[in-house]
């Protein structure tokens, strides 16, 4: 599996690299692709209301309707008709290179395996939607994709009558029908929007609306395509005849030419094992799924920063269950919670300064555990000589992952960089364990546990609690966002953090370690 | 022997607030027995300043979710307060840790007192007066 | 200022890609579906062929064995014949089928769904059906025309009992 991940992940990673500096990090088009899914399909609907209402459903009318629509006045309805189709097509792309590219991040295995198997019926919906409105222009191409898809579904043995039949010659299709279809194409969409709410739900804050100046460029750019290439019917259907030459759309309709190659069989097999294989995806090896984080009652408050933190609400507050007067507690549903320790990062009792070997807090992650990150953060300590001594905390699925220590650079992994609790920032310096702490994390746009850096800069900053102490020297503090692509990146920016650390006063390192930071804890 | 007398005017009337505020009264005076005692090594005293550092950064978070619940006008001043506060015990670790409070252990107390005190009269009075329908 | 330039320009050509692409292959590249030359035969229809087989009294005993409700008299079975299907085209058969009756007790309709491209042209078009046990190997239903086949027209051939046999349009 990670032999097929890589090599999509790379692929990515350049393409992002260059959208990064054409868009900038934060309109790059490749960190919203399910909000543009949104903003397209939000364009579809709103056109189809416009389209709708000048629209015949009747057979004999429909084409016409549809040509009256684009043409007279043009500039109205004609122009929602083309955004109509483009943002449709567009949707499509948007939607195959969203699951590619989440295929390519693994955010979507294990536990998060929700949002993946629910985005399947998605796709089917899509295309049945597109399918549907291509038949409504009642075109040749229309003509084309009706009798074309009957007689592939005709295969499945659901049918008594075989419903190709409908189209059979001049007369067959009557208004029922085609009515129905119509209907098709309304209701379609309409659950498809429900299935939509469902694919987030396990998801706190999803982005399903793009930053502005994106949604206005890609507005625009589908605006100045259906002005320049007006959408454009392809004469009125005949089922005295064949279409011979087909001009499908191959965002929707690839599959057709791929039935009178092959056979309506074989396509059906090969949806079924493209579906297959897809839905297996979240399981397929390598699969390691660290312990969900646990609650130690006694410490718990209920003060809930925990569930506000955490990214795909995992936690929720119930009412108390210990008898402490407390209103709630914090409650982790294990089976969504991904290990990722913003969790453990929010809570107010994840401080270091205590003496407690086992450093207990009210919600912690087994793997690791608030004392295993207190031991490795003294252990990297230990690891570094000099007077430029910094510790790196980074994250696994960033830049830092493989950022090599050397004599005065250490670095402590952790699964997500929100795990780390400002406090420890402050213990590190105030205990002199280093000169300087680097925070490594993901990159927004790729972020592996999607809030981990957003919450950290915000605690940072004292704008989100648990807030870093104002005493913190910010001149020995540093951060850097970067995804693993930009390994030189996060290199260079270490080296050049390291380069303007003030020197230490020659008071403090003269001054005693209380607790001797430097032997093993009592 | 108690260096905060605990009195029912602590009250806020918010029954989780006043048990956490009973929980570090508890703590502080516990700390200050050990400041009596002749062995008060400086090691405890570091280990319970802490579990006081611990223990007050949950209780604010509690009381600043609570002011936002019942959306308590003086919310803002509040909750800078408790970051003062926070920055505050900070500080008195690391005198104590400097060895500050060697052989001056009862400036260390006075401290806390203060340190508590002040905040509990002012601010958590003033929250207790508009929780409690004042 | 000329990177913030390099920026609207780099930004203006992947809208513009994306647009190009999206654009053309809303419509094209054009695929032949049919050779514009070619005509299209379909046939189709879905027709019961009679019940033939005898009905039979069934004995007293018999219909005690059976639920009080479905005590009939006659025992009629339900199995339809297989239909035999015959298409020829310039003489040469393109179809010679026989088409089972549909269901799971076999008492359905045989139904049929081909279609056959041919070239355009004008073509002796014969359908052949059978609906009916016999052994002279004769024909119950036949129909022979002549039609003049424009390229990329659909002919159809239907069958209805009730309209007399075969209908081509």
């Amino acid at each position: 599996m990670n032999a097929l991940r890589r090599p999509v992940r790379a692929f990515f990673a350049a393409l992002e690299g260059l959208f990064d500096r054409i868009f900038g990090p934060e309109q790059n088009p490749l960190a919203h692709l399910g909000a543009l899914g949104f903003f397209f399909y939000w364009i579809v609907v709103a056109t189809g209301v416009h389209l709708y209402i000048g629209f015949d459903t009747s057979v004999a009318g429909a084409y016409d309707s549809v040509e009256h629509l684009s043409r007279s006045p043009w500039f109205l309805a004609g122009v929602s008709r083309s955004l109509h189709r483009y943002a449709s097509d567009a949707l499509v792309v948007v939607m195959f290179v969203h699951i590619l590219r989440e295929f390519g991040l693994d955010r979507c295995r294990g536990v998060r395996w929700f949002s993946w198997v629910v985005g399947m019926p998605i796709i089917v919906f899509v295309y049945a939607s597109g399918i549907s409105g291509y038949w409504l222009v009642w075109d040749r191409l229309a003509q084309y994709v009706a009798i074309a898809s009957t007689e592939w579904l005709d295969w499945l043995p659901i049918f008594g009558e075989p419903i190709a039949r409908n189209f059979l010659t001049r007369g067959s299709l009557d208004d029922r029908f085609f009515t129905l279809l119509v209907f098709l194409h309304i209701a379609v969409p309409l659950i498809l929007v429900f299935v939509l709410w469902i694919h987030l739900q396990r998801i706190s804050r999803p982005d399903i609306n793009p930053p502005k100046r994106l949604a206005a460029g890609t507005a625009a750019m589908l605006l100045g395509l259906s002005l320049v290439y007006p959408a454009t019917s392809q004469g009125p259907a005949d089922l005295g005849t064949v279409t011979s030459i087909v001009r499908p759309d191959w965002f929707y309709l690839p599959l057709y030419p791929l039935v009178d190659f092959l056979s309506a069989g074989s396509v059906w097999a090969i949806v079924a094992g493209a579906t297959l294989v897809m839905l297996a995806i979240p399981w397929l090896p390598p699969l390691r799924r660290p312990p969900a984080a646990v609650v130690t009652l006694d410490l718990c408050n209920g003060c809930g920063r925990c569930a506000e933190d955490c990214p795909y609400s995992a936690i929720s507050m119930a009412p108390r269950s210990d008898g402490k007067p407390f209103e709630v507690e914090a409650v982790v549903d294990p089976d969504l919670c991904v290990s990722c320790g913003i969790c453990v990062g929010a809570c107010p009792t994840s401080t270091p300064f205590r003496s407690d070997p086992k450093l207990p807090t009210a919600i912690d992650v087994p793997e690791p555990a608030l004392h295993a990150l207190r031991d490795a953060t003294r252990e990297a300590s230990r690891r570094c000589v000099g007077d430029r001594r910094i510790l790196v905390f980074g994250c696994l699925h960033s830049a830092a992952a493989l950022q090599p220590e050397s004599a005065d650079t250490a670095v402590v992994p952790l699964p997500c960089v929100g795990m780390l609790p400002p406090s420890f920032i402050d213990y590190v310096l105030s205990r002199d364990l280093a000169d300087g702490v680097f925070l490594a994390g993901c990159a927004d746009s790729s972020s592996y546990n999607r809030l981990g850096p957003r919450w950290t800069r915000a605690r940072l900053a004292g704008e989100r609690d648990p807030r870093l102490r104002q005493r913190v020297p910010r001149d020995r503090l540093a951060a850097a966002w970067l995804a693993p692509r930009d390994r030189k990146r996060l290199a260079a920016e270490i080296d050049a953090f390291r380069a303007r650390l003030p020197k230490r006063a020659p008071a403090s390192s003269a001054r005693p370690a209380l607790v001797a930071e430097r032997e093993p804890a009592q | 022997m108690t260096l905060i007398e605990w009195r029912d005017s602590f009250k806020t009337g918010i029954e989780s607030v006043d048990f956490e505020h009973a929980e570090l009264v508890a703590l502080i005076n516990r700390l200050y027995d050990r400041l009596g005692a002749a062995s008060g090594r400086r090691e405890a005293v570091a280990a319970f300043l802490g579990e006081l550092h611990d223990g007050i950064a949950a209780h604010f978070a509690l009381e600043e979710k609570l002011m936002r619940k019942h959306r308590y006008a003086g919310l803002p001043e509040h909750k800078d307060d408790h970051e003062k506060l926070l920055d505050e015990i900070r500080d008195i670790m690391e005198e104590h840790e400097r060895g500050v409070f060697d052989d001056a252990s009862d400036r260390l107390a006075e401290r806390l007192d203060i340190w508590f005190s002040r905040h509990f009269n002012t601010f958590d009075r003033r929250l207790h007066e508009a929780v409690s329908g004042g | 200022m000329s990177a913030r330039l390099l920026q609207w320009a780099g930004q203006a050509a992947a809208y513009a890609g994306f647009a190009a692409f999206v654009g053309y292959f809303s419509s094209a590249p054009a695929y032949t579906h049919l050779d514009p030359a070619m005509a299209l035969v379909k046939v189709s229809f879905s027709h019961g062929a009679p019940r033939q087989a005898a009905c039979r009294e069934r004995s007293a005993e018999e219909l005690a064995k059976l639920p009080p409700t479905m005590r009939r008299k006659m025992d009629c079975p339900r199995v339809r014949p297989t239909v035999s299907l015959e298409l020829l085209v310039d003489g040469i058969p393109l179809i010679a089928e026989s088409l089972p009756p549909s269901g799971l007790s076999k008492d359905g309709p045989s139904r049929i769904y081909r279609t056959i491209p041919v070239t355009a042209g004008t073509h002796t078009l014969t359908a052949r059906l059978r609906d009916t046990i016999r052994d002279d190997g004769e024909w119950d239903y036949e129909r022979t025309i002549t039609a003049e086949l424009a390229p990329a027209q659909n002919f159809v051939v239907d069958f209805r009992a009730d309209a007399g046999g075969f209908l081509f349009r």
